[in-house]
C-alpha cells in the first residue's frame, strides 16, 4: 500500500463516521396494555405476540425512518383500574408515541379516560357493543353491524324466527342484546328466551332445560370466557345438538377452541372479521410468520388479527405523517387502508373504525371454521345501529355509561 | 502525446470538467427538487381529492338517509305498498312531486326506487325497465340494485351499491339503499341512483394537476382492474377501459385499488411516464389515482438543460483558445529548438536556435548555442584528417582489387587446361576418371547399374591424313555435339584423345535387364547418329563409330579395368565390322540377343494365335462368382507357357503392348458376348488389364465401343483394370484422362483402379476420377495377419472406398484368415487362389455350370 492512499482513506473512514453519527437517531416506543395475569390473561397474551411480530415486521423493513420500534409490555393483571394506571404511567413516564391494549369493554372504558385526558393514542383491538367513539382511540375489532346484526339476520333467513338469548352479565351482551331485540322486532322475529349469568358462571343445566323446552330456531351467544364450555356440555347433557338448535356465538374463536375438548362445538356457528382459514395470499404469509416466530402449533383468531392490523395501521400513518406529533398522527391514521389477512381494512374518518370483513363460520371437529357466509367486500363501521331511534340510543348511552 | 497536446488537455480538464459536472449536479438537484415538490403537491391534491368524494358520498348518504325516515316518504311508500300491483296515479305523482326537488333541482340523483321487503319495486321516479320487477325473483335479480337492496334488508343499514352497468339505464350507476322503519319494524327500502354526471364531475376535477393532470378511478373485478369513470385519454378508442391485473401491476391504480396509498414516478395506463399518487376508497371499494404527466412537471429542466449545456459549451471554446496560446508559448519554443538541433545532428552546425523565448526558454536557448559554437569548431578540424585518411585508403585498396582480379583469371586457365579438352571443350581423361570414381561410389549407394560406352570413329585416320587436321579437328568437334544430343545433361560425353570418347551413364536402372535394354537404345542411338553423313566445309563425309559397352554396379569393376573393358568391347565390335555396338560381358552379350529373339517372337505369336486367356474368378461373400479377371498366357511350341512377368514388360517397351492389348480385349469381348447368351452367367463381369501405352491412344474409347459393338456385347460386362501409373502418369493430363474414362463409362463400361495403395493413392485424384471399384494390391494381403501396418492399410483402403461410394475388392486372397480380416473390415469382394487359380476358360466354365 502505498502511503499517499493513507491519506484519503482515513479522511473517508472519519466522513462516514461523522455521518453515521448524524443518522443515529432515538427509538419510539409503543405501549401494550393486556392482561398476562388473572382471569383474562389465557385471551390476552396471545394478542401481545401477534403485537409483537407486527413490531418486528415493521423494524425488519426498515422502522420509521430509520428508527426501531420498542415494546414496554405492561400487565393489566385482568383489572381495568389497574391497567387505567399503567396508561397513566406509560404516557407520563416512558412517553410512548402510542398505546395498543385492552380486551374487555371495562378496561376501554377505564383507559380511555386516561388517554382522552391526554389526547393520546389508543389501539383497541376487540369486537364491541358500539355506541361509543373518540378522538384518541381507533377501533380495529368490529362493531354489532360487522358482527353480531349480520350473524343474527343470517340465522334468521337460513334458521327461523325465533331467537333465545343467553349472554355473560356485564355490558357487552346487554347492549349486543338489546340492539339484537330491535333488529329481532324489525325482521319480525321473535325472543324465545333471553337469560345472563354472571361471568365465570358454570352451571348451566337449567339454561339448558330451559332451551330445550322452548324449542328455539336458534341460540344467541354472547358468554364470555370458560362459561362457554359449561354452557355446550349443559346443551350436549340436555340432548341438544346444532343440527337441531344451532347456537351463534360472537365471543368463541379459534383461541378458544384451541383450549377445549376437541368437537365439543363443532357445527355450531361464530361470527368474526377473520379466521385462520380464511384463503388468502396475505393470511397465508401472516399465519407463515407468525407460526415460524412462535411456534407451528399455534393459532391465530380475530382479535389477534386485529391487534396486529392496529401495529401496521400506526406504523404506516407514522412513515407517512410529517412528524411525530400526535395529532399529524391521528390525521394520517383517518386515510389509512390495508390489504390485511381478514382483506382489505379502511379507517373510517368519521367513526375511526374500520371497515371491516364480515365472516359467518361453522366451527369444525378440528378447532377451525368452515366459512359459509362473508361479504362481498368490506361492511363500513355504524357503532350507532340506524335502526336504533335517537330515544333508544340516548337511554342506551345512558344506562351503560 | 506532445507537451503541446498535452498542456491543451490538461488545461481543458482543469477549467471545463469541474464546470461541466457542476452544471450536471446542479441538474439532477432540481429535478430531485422538483420530483419531491411534484410528489408533494401530487399527493396533497390526492388527500384533498379523496375527503372531497368521501364527503360527497357521505353527503348523498345522508341525503337518502333523510328521505328513508322523513314521514312523507314512508306514509307514501305505505299508501303505494298497500295497493300494489294496482296503481294509484294520483299516489304515484304526490311521491314523484316529493322526490322532484332531490332529482331535477340539485340534479344530484338520477332515480328514486321505493322496494318492498318481498323485493317489488312499487315505485321509480323514471318509470325504466326496472318499475315493477321483484328484485329477487325478477329480471334484475343479480344488478347491483338488487343486491343493495338485500343488504340493507338484511342489515337495515344504509348501504353503497357496487358501480357498474345498470341495464334499465344502460349506462355505469351507483345507488345508495336506505331501510325505510316504521315504528320499529322494517317495511321496505328507499334506493337513489346518483347522478352520473354530477359524480364523475366531482370525482374527475383536476383543478391544480396542470395541463396534463387527470384524476383516474378504478376497481377489481376478478381478475381485471376496471376503470370506473370516464378517462380523459381514450385508449384504442374504448371509454371503459378493462385491464388485466398482471398486466397493471406497476400502475398507479394497481397499488391503490388494493388499498395502498403512497407517491411516485409510475407509468399510467398509457403507458405514460407520471407523477402520481394514489388512495383508497373504502366506500365505493375503489383505488384513485391523482396524476400529472412527467415531462410536464420537468419541462422547465430541459429548458434549464439546455442552457447548461450552451454555456458549457461556450466556456469550452473560450478556454480552448485561452489554452492553445498559452500551450504555444511554451511548445513553441520547444518545437524550435528541437528543430535546430535535429538539423544540426544532420550536419548544418551552423544552425542557431531564437533566443527570444520567454524565461528559462530564452535561457536555454543562449546555452544551446554556444554549445553549437563549440561543436562546429571541433567538427571541421575533425573532417580534414579524414580526409586524409580516405585518400589513402582508396589508393591502397586499388592496387589490391588490380591483383585479384589478375590471379582469379589466372586460375580459371590453369583449371581448364587440367580438365578440358582444348578442342571440343569437353571433359577429357582426368576429369572423366574423377567423375568415374564418384559415379561408382553413388552407383554403390543406390544400387544403380551404369554404363561406359567406349566410342571409336571408324576410318578417321585416313580422313585426317588425307583431309589434314583441320578437317578432322571440325568432324571431332561434330561429332562430339552429336553425342551430347543423345544423351542425359547428367551424362558425361569425355574425350580420351584424337577420335577416342567416353560416355559415362549414370543411374540406368536398380535391374540389370532394364538398365541393360536402356544402354542398348542409348548406344544404339548414338551409333545411328553418328552414322549420318557429316558436313564438313562444304564437303561431305561418311563415317560411322564402332562402340564398346561396359556395364558397372558398384564397386565391383575398378575404374581402369572399367575403361579397359570398354576399349576390349570396342575393339570388338570393330572386329564385328564397324558401325556396330558391343558389350564387354559375352553373357550380357547374350542377354541381349534373347532379348531381341523374344520380341521377335512374340511379334509371331499374336498372328500365330499362340496367346491366349486365362481367368481366375472374382467372388462374393458368399462365394458366388460376380466375375473373372482375364490374364493372358504365351504359349509357344518352343518356349513352351510363358510367363506374363517376361513377356508383358517386353511388350510394354516396344510398341507391340497396343497390339497385345487389342488382341486381349477382343478375346474378352468374344467370351462376354458368349456368357451374356446364357442365363447364369449373363450378370458376370470381365475384368480386363489396360496398359499406359494402351490406354493414352487418341481414340482407345473408340475401339472399345467398335469392339463392344461388333461383338454385341453390354458394356456393363467389360471392366477395365488400369493401374495409378496408367491414369496418374502426367499431372497435367489429369483433365484429358477423366475425359477419357466418362467416355468409356459413357459406354457402360466398368472401371477400376489395380493395385491400389502401390503409388501415390492421392485422395484428390480419387475424388476426380470416375472409378467403380478399387482393387487392393496383394502386397497387402500377405501379411495381413501378422503386420497389423498392413491390416490397417487395408482397413483404411476399405473406409475410403466406401466414403467415396466405391467398390473394393481383394486380389491374391490365399487363405481363410487373410479372408476372415477383409470380411471384418467390411470388404465383400474377393480374388484369389482361395477360390480358383487362373485357369483355361473351359475349366472355368465347367465350374460355372456352362460346359
Amino acid at each position: 500500500m502505498k502511503k499517499w492512499l493513507l491519506i484519503p482513506v482515513a479522511m473517508l473512514v472519519l466522513f462516514f463516521l461523522y455521518r453515521q453519527h448524524q443518522i443515529a437517531s432515538p427509538v419510539i416506543r409503543i405501549g401494550v396494555l393486556h392482561s398476562l395475569t388473572g382471569t383474562m390473561a389465557g385471551s390476552e397474551a396471545p394478542l401481545v405476540d401477534a403485537v409483537r411480530l407486527a413490531v418486528e415486521e415493521a423494524n425488519q423493513s426498515g422502522g420509521i425512518r430509520g428508527a426501531k420500534i420498542e415494546m414496554i409490555v405492561s400487565d393489566c393483571r385482568s383489572d381495568a383500574n389497574y391497567c387505567a394506571a399503567q396508561a397513566e404511567k406509560l404516557i407520563s413516564r416512558n412517553k410512548v408515541d402510542a398505546l395498543f391494549g385492552c380486551w374487555t369493554s371495562a378496561c376501554r372504558k377505564a383507559v380511555k379516560g386516561v388517554v382522552e385526558k391526554h389526547h393520546h393514542l389508543l389501539f383497541y383491538p376487540l369486537q364491541y357493543e358500539g355506541f361509543e367513539q373518540s378522538p384518541d382511540i381507533f377501533y380495529t375489532g368490529a362493531v354489532p353491524n360487522q358482527q353480531i346484526i349480520p350473524m343474527a339476520a343470517w340465522a334468521m333467513q337460513t334458521r327461523g324466527r325465533r331467537a333465545y338469548l343467553i349472554g355473560s352479565d356485564y355490558i357487552f351482551p346487554h347492549v349486543a342484546n338489546q340492539v339484537v331485540r330491535k333488529l329481532l322486532f324489525a325482521q319480525g322475529g321473535e325472543v324465545a328466551g333471553e337469560r345472563y349469568l354472571p361471568l365465570g358462571s358454570q352451571d348451566f343445566d337449567q339454561v339448558a332445560r330451559e332451551i330445550a323446552s322452548v324449542h328455539p330456531d336458534f341460540v344467541l351467544n354472547t358468554l364470555n370466557g370458560d362459561s362457554n364450555r359449561h354452557f355446550f356440555l349443559a346443551l350436549r347433557k340436555a340432548g341438544i345438538n346444532a343440527r337441531d338448535i344451532p347456537v351463534f356465538s360472537s365471543s368463541i374463536a379459534e383461541a378458544e377452541l384451541a383450549s377445549m375438548e376437541p368437537g365439543l362445538m363443532a357445527g355450531h356457528y361464530a361470527a368474526w372479521n377473520y379466521f385462520e382459514s380464511v384463503k388468502s395470499a396475505e393470511n397465508r404469509a401472516f399465519v407463515e410468520n407468525f407460526q415460524r416466530r412462535f411456534g407451528m402449533n399455534r393459532v391465530l383468531d380475530d382479535p389477534m388479527e386485529a391487534a396486529y392490523i392496529g401495529v401496521h395501521l400506526w406504523v404506516n400513518a407514522m412513515r407517512e405523517a410529517d412528524s411525530s406529533n400526535i395529532s399529524a398522527i391521528k390525521a394520517e391514521l383517518d386515510k389509512q387502508a390495508m390489504n390485511a389477512p381478514e382483506g382489505i381494512v379502511a379507517v373510517d374518518a368519521d367513526t375511526h373504525h374500520l371497515w371491516k370483513m364480515v365472516r359467518i363460520g361453522r366451527i369444525r371437529p378440528d378447532g377451525q371454521f368452515d366459512i359459509v357466509w362473508q361479504s362481498g367486500r368490506s361492511i363500513g363501521p355504524r357503532p350507532y345501529p340506524f335502526f336504533i331511534s335517537r330515544a333508544d340510543r340516548e337511554r342506551i348511552e345512558s344506562e351503560y355509561k | 502525446m506532445k507537451i503541446f497536446t498535452r498542456l491543451l488537455l490538461l488545461f481543458l480538464l482543469l477549467s471545463v470538467l469541474p464546470l461541466a459536472l457542476l452544471g450536471y449536479l446542479n441538474l439532477q438537484q432540481d429535478k430531485a427538487r422538483l420530483r419531491a415538490d411534484a410528489l408533494a403537491r401530487v399527493s396533497a391534491l390526492a388527500d384533498k381529492k379523496t375527503m372531497q368524494v368521501r364527503s360527497f358520498l357521505a353527503e348523498r348518504e345522508r341525503n337518502v338517509r333523510f328521505l328513508a325516515q322523513s314521514p312523507s316518504a314512508i306514509a307514501g311508500f305505505e299508501r303505494l305498498s298497500r295497493t300494489y300491483p294496482a296503481t294509484s296515479a294520483e299516489e304515484e305523482a304526490l311521491m314523484r312531486q316529493y322526490f322532484e326537488r332531490y332529482i331535477k333541482e340539485s340534479t344530484v340523483f338520477y332515480d328514486v326506487f321505493m322496494i318492498t321487503p318481498k323485493g317489488d319495486v312499487i315505485f321509480t321516479q323514471k318509470h325504466e325497465a326496472d318499475f315493477a320487477t321483484n328484485l329477487l325473483t325478477g329480471p334484475w335479480r343479480s344488478t347491483q340494485l338488487a343486491e343493495a337492496f338485500r343488504d340493507a334488508s338484511m342489515t337495515l343499514e344504509p348501504v353503497f351499491s357496487r358501480q357498474e352497468i345498470y341495464p334499465p339505464s344502460n349506462s355505469a350507476a351507483l345507488f345508495i339503499a336506505a331501510p325505510i322503519m316504521k315504528d320499529g319494524r322494517f317495511v321496505g327500502v328507499l334506493a337513489m341512483q346518483l347522478s352520473n354526471a354530477l359524480f364523475f364531475k366531482v370525482a374527475s376535477d383536476a383543478v391544480g394537476l396542470g395541463q396534463s393532470g387527470e384524476v383516474v378511478f378504478g376497481r377489481k373485478e376478478g381478475e381485471y382492474m376496471v376503470m370506473a369513470t370516464p378517462l380523459r385519454y381514450l385508449v384504442d378508442g374504448k371509454e371503459v377501459l378493462k385491464l388485466k391485473l398482471t398486466e397493471s401491476k406497476n400502475m398507479p391504480l394497481y397499488a391503490a385499488i388494493f388499498a395502498q396509498s403512497g407517491e411516485s414516478v409510475k407509468k399510467d395506463y398509457r403507458g405514460v411516464q407520471v407523477v402520481s399518487a394514489w388512495r383508497y376508497l373504502p366506500e365505493l371499494d375503489w383505488g384513485m389515482a391523482v396524476k400529472m404527466d412527467e415531462d410536464e412537471v420537468f419541462a422547465s429542466i430541459s429548458q434549464e438543460r439546455t442552457v447548461t449545456f450552451e454555456l458549457v459549451l461556450v466556456l469550452l471554446v473560450l478556454s480552448g483558445i485561452l489554452a492553445y496560446y498559452f500551450a504555444r508559448q511554451i511548445s513553441a519554443p520547444l518545437e524550435s529548438l528541437a528543430k535546430t538541433a535535429d538539423e544540426m545532428a544532420k550536419g548544418s552546425l551552423d544552425q542557431r536556435a531564437d533566443e527570444s523565448a520567454f524565461g528559462e526558454l530564452g535561457v536555454f536557448a543562449k546555452a544551446f548555442n554556444r554549445m553549437a559554437v563549440n561543436l562546429q569548431g571541433i567538427y571541421e578540424t575533425l573532417e580534414d584528417r579524414i580526409e586524409e585518411r580516405t585518400q589513402e585508403l582508396n589508393a591502397s585498396n586499388a592496387k589490391l582489387h588490380e591483383e585479384i582480379a589478375a590471379r582469379r583469371v589466372a586460375e580459371e586457365e590453369i583449371r581448364n587446361l587440367a580438365f578440358y579438352d582444348v578442342l571440343t571443350g569437353l571433359p577429357n581423361r582426368r576429369l572423366l576418371m574423377d567423375r568415374l570414381g564418384l559415379a561408382l561410389a553413388l552407383s554403390q549407394r543406390n544400387r544403380q547399374f551404369g554404363a561406359v560406352l567406349f566410342l571409336d570413329m571408324d576410318n578417321f585416320k585416313t580422313l585426317n591424313d588425307t583431309l589434314g587436321h583441320d578437317y578432322g579437328d571440325l568432324m571431332l568437334i561434330e561429332v562430339s555435339e552429336r553425342i551430347k544430343s543423345c544423351v542425359r545433361d547428367a551424362d558425361t560425353v569425355s574425350r580420351l584423345g584424337g577420335d577416342e570418347f567416353v560416355v559415362l551413364l549414370e543411374d540406368l536402372d536398380v535391374h540389370e535387364q532394364q538398365a541393360l535394354e536402356k544402354v542398348v537404345l542409348i548406344a544404339e542411338k548414338i551409333r545411328e547418329i553418328l552414322s549420318r553423313p557429316y558436313l564438313l566445309s562444304g564437303r561431305e563425309h561418311h563415317s560411322s563409330p564402332s562402340i564398346g559397352v561396359s556395364m558397372y554396379f558398384g564397386h565391383e569393376t575398378p575404374i581402369d579395368a572399367l575403361l579397359k573393358h570398354a576399349d576390349m568391347a570396342m575393339y570388338e565390335a570393330k572386329a564385328a565390322g564397324k558401325n556396330t555396338v558391343r558389350f564387354f560381358d559375352p553373357a550380357m552379350q547374350k542377354a541381349v540377343e534373347k532379348h531381341a529373339a523374344l520380341e521377335r517372337d512374340l511379334r509371331l505369336a499374336i498372328s500365330a494365335g499362340q496367346l491366349r486367356l486365362y481367368y481366375q474368378m472374382q467372388v462374393g461373400g458368399d462365394r458366388k462368382p460376380h466375375g473373372a479377371e482375364a490374364l493372358v498366357r504365351w504359349v509357344n511350341p518352343e518356349r513352351g507357357m510363358v510367363l506374363p512377368g517376361e513377356f508383358i514388360p517386353l511388350a510394354e517397351d516396344s510398341s507391340l503392348i497396343v497390339e497385345l492389348g487389342g488382341w486381349v480385349l477382343d478375346a474378352a469381348c468374344r467370351q462376354l458376348s458368349v456368357w451374356q447368351g446364357h442365363e447364369p452367367t449373363r450378370n458376370l463381369t470381365i475384368s480386363v488389364n489396360v496398359s499406359a501405352q494402351q490406354f493414352k491412344l487418341p481414340d482407345f474409347a473408340e475401339r472399345v465401343a467398335d469392339l463392344l459393338k461388333a461383338h454385341r456385347v453390354e458394356g456393363s460386362g467389360l471392366k477395365l483394370e488400369l493401374t495409378e501409373s496408367v491414369v496418374l502418369s502426367d499431372a497435367a493430363e489429369v483433365a484429358g484422362v477423366v475425359e477419357k474414362m466418362r467416355a468409356l463409362k459413357a459406354l457402360g463400361v466398368r472401371l477400376a483402379l489395380d493395385d491400389f495403395g502401390t503409388g501415390y493413392s492421392s485422395l484428390a485424384y480419387l475424388k476426380l476420377l470416375p472409378l467403380d471399384q478399387i482393387k487392393i494390391d496383394r502386397s497387402f494381403l500377405r501379411h495381413i495377419a501378422t503386420d497389423s501396418n498392413d491390416a490397417v492399410m487395408v482397413k483404411t483402403i476399405i473406409d475410403l472406398a466406401k466414403n467415396f461410394n466405391l467398390e473394393v475388392i481383394a486380389e491374391g486372397v490365399e487363405t481363410e484368415e487373410q479372408l476372415a480380416f477383409l470380411m471384418r473390415f467390411g470388404c465383400r469382394v474377393y480374388q484369389g487362389d482361395l477360390f480358383g487359380k487362373p485357369e483355361p476358360i473351359e475349366a472355368i466354365e465347367e465350374s460355372l455350370g456352362l460346359a
